[in-house]
C-alpha cells in the first residue's frame, strides 16, 4: 500500500481551499438556521396572536415592554471588535508578522469572552420570565442561541490564539483565514438578531 | 500500598485515541445520563403552579443531552477538535490509526474515518432502522386487519405509528447517500477518501447517538403525534416527545455535517479529467440530495429547539394562549419537509440512472436533461411546502400559488422519467434485479406522482387530505420509488462493497415478493382512502374492512420478501460467489479498484479521459 501520495503531502493551498469550502457549507446550514429564527420572530410579531406578542398588564403582571434594543447592538459591537482584532492578526500573519498575529488573536479571544459575559448578563437580568408572551419567547431564542454561538466562537478563537502562540502558523496560515470567515458570520448573525430585536 | 500491580493501566504511549470505542461511548453516555438525571432530580426547583410539568421535561432533556455529550466524547469525537485547540494536530500515524489501518473487524466499532468503513456502518444501521420500522409497520397492519382494533392499546398504537413514520423517514434519508454515498462515491470520483474523514465518522456516530433518545422516549409515553409532531399537540404530549426532539436535533447535525462533507468532496476532489460532463449522474444525485438537505434540516432543527423550549421552559412559540402559533410549526416543518422528500427520492432515482446504461449498454439518454431534471426538482421543491397545509386554514389565498408550484414539479419529474425510458428504449436489456427495478420505479413512481397531482389540487385535497389516500401516495413515492432504487443499488454495488455477488435467485424472489406485495398493499390503501378512511386511526368502520384486509395481506407479503432479501444479504456476504473485478462491465471508477479496496483506494490517482457512458452511439 502506498502512502507517498497520501493527503498528508498535499499542498497546503489545496487543503486550505477544501477546508474553506467545507466551512462555508457548514455556514450555509447555520445561515439557514439564523434566517429561520428571523422568520419565527417576524411571523409571531406580525400575527400577534391573542394580543400576546407583548401582553398587556393584568392583575398579576405589569404590561410586558420590550427591552431597549441596545443590548443586541452591544453584542454586535463586541463581535465586530473581535472581528477587527482577528483581521488585524490575519493581516499580520499574511505579512509574516507573527507578533501581530499573536496580539490580534489574543484580543479576538478576549472579545469573545467579553461577549459571552455580556450575553449571559442580558439573559440573567431580563425583566421577565419565559412565559411572558411571544416577544419574550423570541428574545430568549435569540439570546440563548447567540450564547451558544459565542461559546463556539470562544473555542475557535482560543484554539486560534493558542496555535498562533505556538508558532504553528509560520508555514501556512489558512486556518487563520477560515477563522476570519467565521468571525464575519458571527458579526452578521449578531447583527441579524439585533436588527430583529430592535423591531418590537 | 506496597502490593505491586505490575499491569499498567495502559501501555505507555497508548494514546486516548486507541482506547475509545463504541463500548466506552456507551458506558460514558449512560453514566453521564444517569449522573445528570440524578442531579437534575435533586436540584431542579419544583414547578410553580402556573407552570406545571415543565420540570419533568427539563430533567428528561438534560439527561438526554448528557447521554449525547457523553456518548460522543466516549467515541472520540472530541479528540480531533481538542487536539486542534491544543495545537497538537493528529500525526500521520494517528490518522492512519483512525482510518482503521490493519485493524480488522474492530474498526467497525470505532470512530473510524475510512470512507469504506463508514459506508458499511451506514449500510448496517440502515438495515437495522428498516428492521425496526418494518416490525412497527407489521404491528400497525396487524392491528388494522380487523375493523374493531383493540389488539394494541390506542395510546401505544399512536406511538407505534409516529415512531414507524419518523424511523422510516430517517432510514430512507440515509439509505442511498449513507452506504453508497460514502462507500462508492469517493471511489467513483477517483478520490482517496472524503474531504473530511473525521466529519464522516462524526455524521455516522451522531446517528447512533440519536437513536437512543428515540428508543428511550418509547418508555416515557412514546411519540403520540405522528411523525410530523405537530404543535401544539406535541407540547401537550407525554415525555416521549422529548425523545423525538433530541433525535431530530442530533440527526439534523449529522445531516448538515454529511452534506458539507459530501459536497466538498465532489466539488474539490474529483479525479483529473473528470469534468462536470464526465461526472457520473449518481454523483449529481447524491450532491443534489445532500445540498438540498443542508439548508432544509436547520429549519427542522430550529422547529424542535422551539418545541423543547415550549415544553421545558414554558415559552410560547406554538402555544396560542401565549401568543404562539401552531401554523408557525407547520410552516417550519414543511419548509424542511417537502425538500426532504426529494432528499430521499433524487439519489435513489440517480442510482437507477447510473445502472440503466450499464444494463442496456446504451449511453444515458440525455445527460443534460437528467441534470436539468435534478436541478429543477431541487429548485422547485423549496417553493411548494404549503401544499401540506391547504386544509389547515393557514393563508387560503396562498393555496392557488402553491398549487401552481406543486404542479410545476411534474415537469422536471417528467424529465427523469424521460431519461430512464429513453435509456431503456431499444437497449439490449440485461435482465437483472436492478434492471427490473427501473421498470418497477417507473410504474410505482407514476402512480405516486399522479396521485400527488390529485393531492396538489386544492378542491380534490379538501376531500383527500387526512385520509389513507395520502398515506398510500407517499408510500408509493418513498417506498415504491425510493426504496426500490436503494435495493437495486444494494444488489448492484454489493460486489464492490463485499467482494461477492448478491445471490441472483434470492434477489429475484425478494424483488417480486416485495413489488407484488407492495402494490397489493397500497392499492388497497388507495381504495379505502378514496372511500374516506382517515389515516392514523386505530379502529375503523367495517365498510373499510375489505380494503384493509387486502393491505394487511400485501404487507405480510412485503415482509416475507424483505426477510428473503435479508437472508440474501447475510448469506451472499458470508458465502456468495466471489465477484470478478467488474462484474457488470461498467465504466465508472469504482469497478477499477478490485476487492478488497486498498486503504486509500488508488495507488496512483486515476485520470479520466471519457464520459462514463461510452457504450456506443445513442439511439434516437
Ligand atoms: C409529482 C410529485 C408530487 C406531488 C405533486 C405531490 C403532492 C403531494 C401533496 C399535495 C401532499 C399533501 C397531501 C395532503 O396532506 O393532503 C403530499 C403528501 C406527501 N407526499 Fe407528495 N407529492 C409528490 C411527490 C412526492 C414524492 C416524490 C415524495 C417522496 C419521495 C412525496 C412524499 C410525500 C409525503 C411524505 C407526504 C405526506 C406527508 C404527511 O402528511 O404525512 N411526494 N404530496
Ligand atoms: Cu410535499
Amino acid at each position: 500500500m502506498s502512502v507517498e501520495t497520501h493527503a498528508h503531502h498535499e499542498h497546503p493551498d489545496v487543503v486550505g481551499s477544501r477546508n474553506r469550502l467545507g466551512v462555508v457549507l457548514l455556514l450555509v446550514a447555520d445561515i439557514a438556521f439564523a434566517l429561520s429564527m428571523i422568520f419565527v420572530y417576524f411571523y409571531l410579531r406580525q400575527q400577534n396572536v391573542n394580543d400576546m406578542w407583548l401582553p398587556a398588564a393584568t392583575s398579576e403582571h405589569p404590561a410586558i415592554t420590550p427591552l431597549a434594543s441596545g443590548a443586541g447592538w452591544t453584542v454586535t459591537a463586541i463581535a465586530a471588535f473581535g472581528l477587527l482584532a482577528h483581521f488585524y492578526g490575519l493581516k499580520g500573519v499574511r505579512a509574516g508578522n507573527q507578533t501581530q498575529l499573536k496580539l490580534g488573536s489574543l484580543v479576538a479571544l478576549v472579545a469573545s469572552i467579553a461577549a459571552i459575559v455580556y450575553q449571559f448578563n442580558t439573559i440573567a437580568t431580563a425583566p421577565f420570565t419565559f412565559s411572558d408572551g411571544a416577544y419574550v419567547s423570541c428574545f430568549y431564542m435569540f439570546a440563548i442561541l447567540n450564547f451558544v454561538h459565542i461559546m463556539l466562537t470562544i473555542f475557535i478563537s482560543l484554539g486560534n490564539w493558542n496555535r498562533a502562540r505556538l508558532g504553528i502558523y509560520k508555514s501556512d496560515h489558512w486556518h487563520v483565514d477560515i477563522v476570519n470567515v467565521w468571525w464575519v458570520w458571527m458579526v452578521v448573525s449578531s447583527l441579524l438578531g439585533a436588527f430583529a430585536l430592535s423591531h418590537p | 500500598m506496597t502490593t505491586v500491580m505490575s499491569k499498567p493501566v495502559s501501555a505507555p504511549g497508548k494514546s486516548i485515541i486507541e482506547k475509545l470505542n463504541f463500548f466506552t461511548a456507551l458506558a460514558l453516555g449512560a453514566l453521564s445520563a444517569i449522573v445528570v438525571w440524578r442531579l437534575a432530580l435533586q436540584f431542579l426547583p419544583q414547578d410553580t403552579e402556573v407552570r406545571l410539568f415543565t420540570r419533568e421535561d427539563k430533567i428528561t432533556l438534560l439527561s438526554m443531552t448528557a447521554w449525547f455529550v457523553g456518548f460522543m466524547t466516549g467515541i472520540g469525537a472530541l479528540v480531533g477538535p481538542f487536539r486542534w485547540l491544543m495545537g497538537k494536530d493528529l500525526t500521520h500515524e494517528e490518522n492512519m490509526f483512525l482510518a482503521g489501518k490493519d485493524m480488522g473487524v474492530k474498526r467497525y466499532f470505532r470512530y473510524t474515518t475510512d470512507h469504506k468503513v463508514v459506508g458499511i456502518q451506514y449500510l448496517v444501521i440502515t438495515m437495522l432502522i428498516f428492521g425496526i420500522g418494518g416490525i412497527l409497520a407489521m404491528l400497525i397492519r396487524t392491528n388494522l386487519g380487523t375493523p374493531e382494533g383493540g389488539w394494541i392499546h390506542p395510546q401505544a398504537y399512536n406511538s407505534i405509528v409516529g415512531t414507524h413514520g419518523i424511523v422510516m423517514i430517517v432510514g430512507t434519508i440515509i439509505m442511498v447517500t449513507g452506504p453508497f454515498g460514502n462507500f462508492i462515491m469517493p471511489i467513483m470520483i477517483g478520490a482517496r477518501d472524503m474531504a473530511f474523514p473525521r466529519l464522516n465518522a462524526l455524521s455516522f456516530w451522531l446517528i447512533v447517538a440519536a437513536a437512543v433518545p428515540l428508543l428511550w422516549g418509547q418508555f416515557l409515553g412514546g411519540i403520540s403525534t405522528g411523525w410530523t409532531a405537530y404543535n401544539p399537540l406535541a407540547s401537550q404530549a407525554p415525555l416521549g416527545m422529548d425523545g423525538y426532539i433530541m433525535f431530530i436535533c442530533i440527526f439534523a447535525i449529522s445531516t448538515m455535517v454529511a452534506g458539507a462533507n459530501i459536497t466538498t468532496t465532489v466539488v474539490k476532489m474529483r479525479a483529473k479529467g473528470m469534468t462536470w460532463n464526465r461526472t457520473p449522474i449518481f454523483i449529481y444525485g447524491v450532491v443534489a440530495s445532500v445540498a438540498l438537505a443542508l439548508p432544509a434540516f436547520p429549519v427542522f432543527f430550529l422547529s424542535q429547539v422551539l418545541s423543547a423550549m415550549d415544553r421545558a421552559l414554558d415559552t410560547s412559540f406554538y402555544n396560542t394562549a401565549g401568543g404562539g402559533s401552531g401554523w408557525l410549526y407547520e410552516n417550519l416543518f414543511w419548509i424542511m419537509g417537502h425538500p426532504e422528500v426529494y432528499v430521499i427520492l433524487i439519489p435513489a432515482v440517480a442510482a437507477l440512472m447510473e445502472m440503466a446504461p450499464v444494463f442496456t449498454r446504451n449511453p444515458l439518454f440525455s445527460f443534460n436533461v437528467a441534470i436539468m431534471g435534478i436541478a429543477g426538482i431541487s429548485g422547485l421543491s423549496i417553493l411548494v411546502w404549503a401544499h401540506h397545509m391547504y386544509m389547515s386554514g393557514w393563508a387560503p389565498l396562498l393555496n392557488t400559488p402553491f398549487m401552481l408550484t406543486t404542479e410545476l414539479i411534474s415537469i422536471p419529474t417528467g424529465m427523469l422519467f424521460l431519461v430512464l425510458v429513453g435509456t431503456l428504449w431499444r437497449g439490449r436489456l440485461w435482465m437483472t434485479m436492478p434492471t427490473m427495478s427501473i421498470f418497477a420505479l417507473l410504474w410505482n413512481f407514476m402512480i405516486g406522482g399522479i396521485t400527488g397531482i390529485y393531492l396538489s389540487d386544492v378542491p380534490a385535497d379538501a376531500f383527500l387530505h387526512g385520509s389513507m389516500y395520502v398515506t398510500a401516495h407517499f408510500h408509493y413515492t418513498l417506498m415504491g420509488a425510493g426504496l426500490t432504487g436503494a435495493l437495486a443499488a444494494l444488489v448492484y454495488w454489493f460486489p464492490a462493497m463485499t467482494g461477492r455477488m448478491f445471490d441472483k435467485k434470492l434477489s429475484w424472489i425478494s424483488f417480486w415478493m416485495v413489488q407484488i406485495g407492495f402494490n397489493i398493499a397500497f392499492i388497497g390503501m388507495f381504495t379505502v382512502g378514496l372511500a374516506g378512511q382517515p389515516r392514523r386511526v386505530e379502529a375503523y368502520a367495517s365498510t373499510f374492512n375489505t380494503g384493509n384486509m387486502i393491505t394487511t395481506g400485501g404487507a405480510y407479503l412485503i415482509m416475507t420478501g424483505m426477510l428473503v432479501l435479508l437472508y440474501g444479504v447475510i448469506s451472499s456476504w458470508r458465502s456468495g460467489v466471489i465477484a470478478p473485478k467488474n462484474p457488470w462491465q461498467a465504466k465508472t471508477l469504482e469497478w477499477t479498484v478490485g476487492y478488497p479496496v486498498p486503504l486509500e483506494n488508488f495507488d496512483v490517482l486515476p485520470v479520466v479521459t471519457s464520459d462514463p457512458y461510452g457504450y456506443g452511439k445513442a439511439k434516437s
